[in-house]
């Protein structure tokens, strides 16, 4: 584990800002809760007049005067896994491709360490790094809950959405990984993260509207996630085997293809 | 009976597309034997060496080392590189890079660490990224001989130190060469590859267009100089010596191309009052002309 080990040691710093910098808007979402709430009511008849597609857009299927519903349109269907993706795409696009193009990784592969142990130490540390910014968020509402008077969420509920989301972001990282380790190209290894959890996001988002795409929401992580979310349904096996399903497949693949080809 | 050589290349291509960059390459290194690897940019030197530490597979051939190739862990352990480009992560100190690789080695001795940093001048408690190119290629040094390795693999290991560390180096590198290690020195300067190698390959375009003793090529290396004389020279002076290829008198300035060795020629300007010798041979391609040729006689 020493390379998963000298990642995060380096990596230390930026983690405590990203993790303080998730916490603080956690916190904020958190604590406008209740005055949203007050005038929620009023909100609330407006928004039940909008189309079912519009809602479930905003994740606010479950209302969004109910703390779910709330958290759920504020946070855990937009910011949330959008702040975690980028993380996650970054460090994972650095992981191989990133190391690569900087030069570094050839030195470091001069080193008795085969390519398999460092792409897996590093996409490890990836997965620890997503962890850890998760947590932050997840603990702010798990510790606050009373006084942002949050407290008819169960603690389980926001568990299973931690996982979820982090469970999301996984998937566009592990692409991301993949993509770099078997090609070397960080442009391409950003291009296929990024460029997957926008196109997936569109499907999912344009599903409610258009029929072409209610047959295909299937397929995207974020319906996987999201519908129904873990915030009002619970532990869902559509949020947690499929995304583990693609990371492992992914990981796999490009592992596998990183260890055969030429160093660029 | 000679040993089996501890760095083996057998008919070593290697093609990038269209483009061939290694072609039908032999070579070998034997234990106790510096083997200096000679050419311009692009003749090919990083991709064999590239290929013989694993990071580039052969399109066809072998390139071996320690009986295997460093796609075995446990002989890679005993091997010591240092990459063309120089580049460590720039955000470490240089300490925490050597224990980070000595640690990846199973752990290295700290003293025998603080020894190389000591030997080279490079403080270990400064951040590589804030390093001069000459002290971050001290990191890629020390990194490279700490383990004590048994097979040496250095890409232009030199490139951007000053001649006074030139020289550290090649000290390094020839008490490992003492200690029984092969070593594979690659370099497109001469005088460099002259002072350390027992052997010399001339790598054109991916073919080993020659492969000799140091003192063998020396013979047919050519050297462009300036002689400054006190006073005019008198006429006739540089006409018929053996291995002058060409003078151009100009006042009290010759300037002449020799090929092999200058004995004859500082015979004879010898009382003449040559106040200045310059020489210009750093170019390998001019050095080695003759092979640098095309057929039609133009530099490829």
């Amino acid at each position: 584990m020493i390379v998963l080990g000298q990642m995060l040691a380096e990596r230390r710093r930026s983690l405590v800002w990203w993790s303080l910098s998730i916490a603080a808007l956690a916190a904020i979402v958190g604590a406008s809760y209740p005055a949203v709430r007050d005038v929620g009511s009023q909100i609330e008849q407006l928004v039940r007049q909008l189309p079912r597609g519009v809602l479930e857009l905003m994740g606010a299927g479950g209302g969004i005067a109910s703390p779910a519903g709330y958290l759920n349109s504020r946070f855990y269907s937009g910011l949330f896994p959008i702040l975690l993706l980028v993380f996650g795409i970054m460090v994972a696009a650095w992981t191989v491709a990133g190391a690569e193009r900087e030069g570094t990784l050839e030195p470091l592969l001069a080193n008795p360490v085969s390519r398999t142990r460092v792409a897996l130490e590093r996409f490890a540390g990836t997965a620890v790094l997503l962890a850890v910014l998760t947590s932050a968020g997840t603990a702010v509402f798990v510790v606050l809950r009373g006084p942002f008077e949050l407290a008819s969420l169960g603690v389980g509920r926001l568990v299973a959405a931690g996982v979820g989301v982090f469970l999301l972001a996984m998937v566009f990282t592990a692409l991301t990984f993949a993509t770099g380790a078997a090609t070397g190209n960080k442009g391409a290894a950003i291009a296929a993260g990024a460029g997957t959890a926008a196109a997936t996001y569109l499907v999912f988002a344009l599903a409610a509207f258009v029929e072409f795409f209610r047959n295909l929401r299937w397929l995207s992580p974020w319906d996987w996630f999201l519908s129904p979310s873990p915030l009002t349904g619970g532990w869902t096996a559509w949020a947690v085997w499929p995304p583990l399903l693609v990371v492992a497949a992914a990981v796999a693949v490009g592992t596998a293809l990183f260890a055969r080809r030429d160093l660029r | 009976m000679a040993e089996a050589p501890l760095i083996e290349i057998r008919q070593l291509t290697k093609r990038f597309g269209a483009l061939t960059a290694v072609d039908s390459l032999d070579l070998t290194v034997r234990a106790g034997e510096i083997y200096g690897l000679l050419g311009p940019n692009g003749a090919g030197k990083s991709t064999t060496i590239r290929t013989l530490m694993g990071f580039v597979r052969p399109t066809a051939g072998h390139a071996g080392l320690l009986g295997g190739t460093a796609h075995d862990l446990a002989l890679r352990a005993r091997v010591g590189y240092v990459g063309g480009d120089g580049v460590l992560d720039r955000g470490l100190r240089a300490g925490e890079l050597l224990r980070w690789y000595g640690d990846l080695r199973g752990g290295i001795d700290p003293a025998r660490v603080a020894g190389l940093c000591e030997r080279l001048g490079l403080d270990p408690g400064r951040r590589i990224g804030q390093l001069s190119s000459g002290n971050r290629q001290k990191v890629a040094i020390v990194q490279a001989f700490m383990h004590d390795p048994d097979v040496l693999v250095l890409d232009e290991p030199t490139s951007g130190l000053d001649p006074l560390l030139q020289r550290s180096v090649l000290e390094l590198v020839r008490e490992r060469r003492d200690a029984g290690a092969a070593v594979l020195f690659s370099s497109h300067l001469l005088p460099e590859v002259e002072d350390v190698a027992d052997r010399v390959g001339i790598l054109r375009t991916g073919r080993l267009v020659r492969e000799d003793t140091i003192v063998n090529l020396r013979e047919i290396a050519r050297h462009r100089l300036e002689l400054r004389f006190a006073t005019d020279l008198p006429p006739g002076l540089l006409d018929g010596v053996d291995g002058v290829a060409s003078v151009e008198v100009d006042g009290r300035t010759a300037q002449l191309v020799v090929d092999g060795s200058v004995a004859e020629l500082v015979r004879r300007v010898a009382g003449y009052g040559v106040e200045r010798i310059v020489s210009h041979d750093d170019d390998l391609e001019d050095i080695f002309f003759t092979y640098y040729q095309t057929a039609e006689g133009e530099r490829p």
